[in-house]
């Protein structure tokens, strides 16, 4: 079976490949982007939320602390509906010394990122949580950004400029003929042709490239992350010293993402990251020396995802490798015609990534169309913001969708079925319509569905059932749906919890298990 | 305040030992640490409550055992966070019944669990990551932990039963499950009487 034959095909539905898709949309060039899974299923759904300022590399990267505070100034901009402009603290602890923080503060400024020594005690006043041994505090833009909004702004702009998004479809192998790369063949056998075919595909990209006789030296660097069940700081928080385990935390909607770790893991465990008990006490050892607290604060859950680093030295541990973007033109580098790589990165740099990779694509195809992504908004962030004049239901989905709420019929599903996340039926029947929800894991990604601190404790039947009617209009069908949607749910949670499971995490789990058992 | 027996956590275990003890003409007291008593639905807490109550037994609601009086292997005593350390609620025998973790009849953190009031001997490892399965509907591991009892479910302290404390309902470890507080109480008050 031979479709149609695109200019570009973007493997890889991460917020890289969403970026690409929507910047080769907008070029005009007819795109594909093709998902194995769900977007926002790897690394792009499993990090910190954090828009970095830069500042944490202006030490060590002084390049990739320039693109981070560009790219931090335009998504600001593009992406107001998924950037909270928090910005953020670098603590000194007595042990960390002040040399660190003077050459910081001046690396920073070279960098063109505003770094700005405020006093302790006004860091102090301004975050009550942070350590009271700081003896020093630097101010800088970091932000806290949502991953999830961030790529399904991307994937609905690129679908409303005419890119085809195909989720759930494997690509097997990319297609050659006589040395060029002419398109992919799926996991069910369909070929599909393109002009070029970008690699986005995070970790899973040397696997595709290898297909095809080219060889990019990658490196699965996990990193394991904690959540708190609030906000405990309303800045980014970070300690200023050499880049470490666990130094920074974020706040995002009402809760605290702790992190992280950084450590060499085979490739074979990438398709099933979860953190361990062993990785979340290093997390709470060294977060509790940056907010005290943390020692006694409910924890959600913990999870993992891996960053897809590039390297010429396949030893370390993957702090030192560069974090920096890695375009691969493999025409050029590997006498293979048709192929490109765009890896490395970081979610602040995304659009950047994407920028480069499309300016290739361009070149390749021959189109001599400009890049606009640094100037129009991306869907929902055309300006609405939430306030008390909204209606109540609908206030959480515009926080969350912004302009797109237009589109949610509150009149007919106006019922809020998470209270946490406050998610009514009418955003559920947008989120099936919009980003072809499947099951209840992607409804989450979507929705912020059972992310809240009940962790769908006692909205998760009702969402099943309401989720399950959309899907399937037979009743009993739709019965089934639901209940393979409940425990899909309370598996998938169960994961990120085990490693945290003590204190309050450990009653939870018991009135869980309860409520399972149906004794509640 | 000296009662015949002082139940600790008013739950099903707690109400319903509550029941039978002041059946047999037992002057019984819950102590209850939620607003209403802990069983679930919108009035039956109040009907158990009210039905405690025409059989004489004492209801401290929003209360909470704090600590205990112990002396030569017996309970004399047990402290609540409203009485406050002057009063102490003494009785002929105490019932544990306060529940697992989400009751707070069981404190845990990374390496330990314990019984705050008693500082019972609790069935659990160390090892946090054999406290649960990695698969949600399995029978999960740390719903079997729980304080350990004699055959006659007398709780344990240290190895060693205390005389007059028994335990009743989810707190006992599940190896001590066989131990039928109930029937036990029951031929207590019996004898007592």
């Amino acid at each position: 079976m031979t479709s149609k034959e695109y200019d570009v095909i973007i493997v890889g539905g991460g917020i890289t490949g969403a970026a690409t898709a929507r910047d080769c949309a907008l070029r005009g060039l007819s795109t594909l982007l093709i998902e194995r899974g769900d977007i926002c299923d790897g690394a792009s759904g499993r990090n910190h939320g954090l828009l970095h300022s830069g500042a944490r590399y202006a030490v060590t990267d002084r390049e990739g602390a320039e693109e981070c505070i560009r790219e931090n100034r335009i998504l600001r901009r593009i992406a107001s509906n998924c950037v909270e402009p928090t910005e953020g603290l670098f603590i000194s602890l007595p042990e960390d010394g002040l040399d660190y923080q003077a050459n910081f503060i001046a690396k920073c400024r070279e960098a063109g990122i505003d770094a700005q020594a405020i006093d302790p005690a006004e860091a102090l006043r301004l975050e009550p949580a942070i350590n009271p041994r700081i003896i020093g505090a630097v101010k800088v833009p970091d932000a806290s950004v949502d991953p999830f909004r961030l790529v399904d702004a991307h994937i609905l702009d690129a679908q409303r400029h005419g890119a085809d998004i195909k989720k759930f479809t494997a690509v097997a192998s990319l297609v050659k003929e006589g040395g060029r790369v002419v398109g992919v063949k799926t996991a069910a056998g369909e070929v599909i042709r393109s002009r070029e075919v970008v690699l986005a595909a995070g970790i899973w990209t040397a696997g595709l490239a290898r297909e095809a006789g080219v060889n990019i030296g990658m490196m699965p660097s996990k990193g394991a992350l904690v959540i708190f069940g609030h906000r405990i700081a309303n800045m980014v928080i970070n300690r200023c010293r050499k880049p470490a385990n666990a130094d920074i935390l974020v706040p995002g909607d009402v809760v605290s993402v702790l992190g992280t770790t950084s450590d060499k893991v085979p490739i074979e465990t990438c398709d099933d990251m979860r953190a361990t008990p062993a990785e979340v006490d290093l997390l709470l050892r060294e977060g509790e020396q940056l907010v005290p607290s943390l020692a006694h604060t409910r924890i959600i859950r913990a999870y993992a995802g891996v960053r897809p680093l590039v390297v010429a030295d396949p030893a370390g541990d993957g702090r030192n490798v560069s974090r920096g973007i890695v375009l691969l033109d493999h025409e050029e580098r590997d006498g293979v015609p048709g192929l490109i790589t765009i890896t490395g990165g970081k979610l602040t740099t995304s659009r950047l990534m994407a920028e480069m990779a499309t300016d290739l694509v361009c070149k390749k195809v021959g189109s001599s169309a400009v890049c606009r992504t640094a100037d129009l908004p991306l869907p929902g962030s055309e300006g609405r913001k939430p306030s008390f004049e909204d209606p109540f239901v609908e206030r959480a989905a515009i926080g969350r969708h912004g302009t797109e709420v237009s589109r949610m019929d509150f009149g007919k599903g106006g019922e809020i079925l998470c209270e946490c996340e406050h998610v009514t039926r009418a955003e559920i029947a947008y989120a099936v319509e919009h980003f072809g929800v499947r099951n209840i894991s992607d409804l989450r990604r979507h929705t912020r569905i059972g992310m809240g601190t009940c962790q769908g404790s006692f909205c998760i039947r009702s969402v099943a059932t309401a989720l399950a009617e959309i899907l399937s209009p037979d009743p009993r069908s739709a019965a089934k749906l639901s209940d393979e949607f409940v425990s899909q749910y309370r598996q998938e949670r169960w994961k990120g919890i085990t490693p945290v499971l003590w204190g309050d995490t450990l009653r939870e789990a018991e009135y869980m298990q309860k409520v399972n058992g149906n004794e509640i | 305040m000296r009662f015949d027996a002082v139940i600790i956590g008013g739950g099903y275990a707690g109400c319903t030992v509550a029941g039978i003890l002041s059946d047999a003409g037992l002057k019984v007291c819950v102590v209850s640490e939620g607003l209403s008593l802990a069983v679930s639905g919108s009035k039956t807490p109040y009907a158990a409550q009210a039905a405690l109550q025409k059989h004489g037994v004492t209801v401290l609601r929003g209360d909470r055992a704090m600590g205990a009086k112990v002396q030569d292997g017996r309970v004399l005593g047990v402290e609540t966070r409203n009485l406050g350390s002057g009063t102490i609620l003494e009785a002929d025998f105490f019932i544990l019944a306060t529940g697992k973790f989400f009751s707070r009849g069981l404190l845990s953190d990374k390496e330990h669990i314990w019984e705050p009031v008693f500082g019972a001997d609790v069935e659990y490892s160390s090892d946090r990551t054999t406290w649960y399965d990695e698969d949600f509907s399995a029978p999960q591991p740390f719903m079997d932990f729980g304080v350990k009892t004699d055959a006659s479910a007398r709780v344990l302290v240290d190895g060693k039963a205390l005389e007059n404390l028994y335990a009743a309902g989810d707190i006992v470890a599940k190896g001590c499950k066989e131990a039928n507080v109930t029937k036990l109480i029951e031929d207590y008050a019996r004898r007592d009487k």
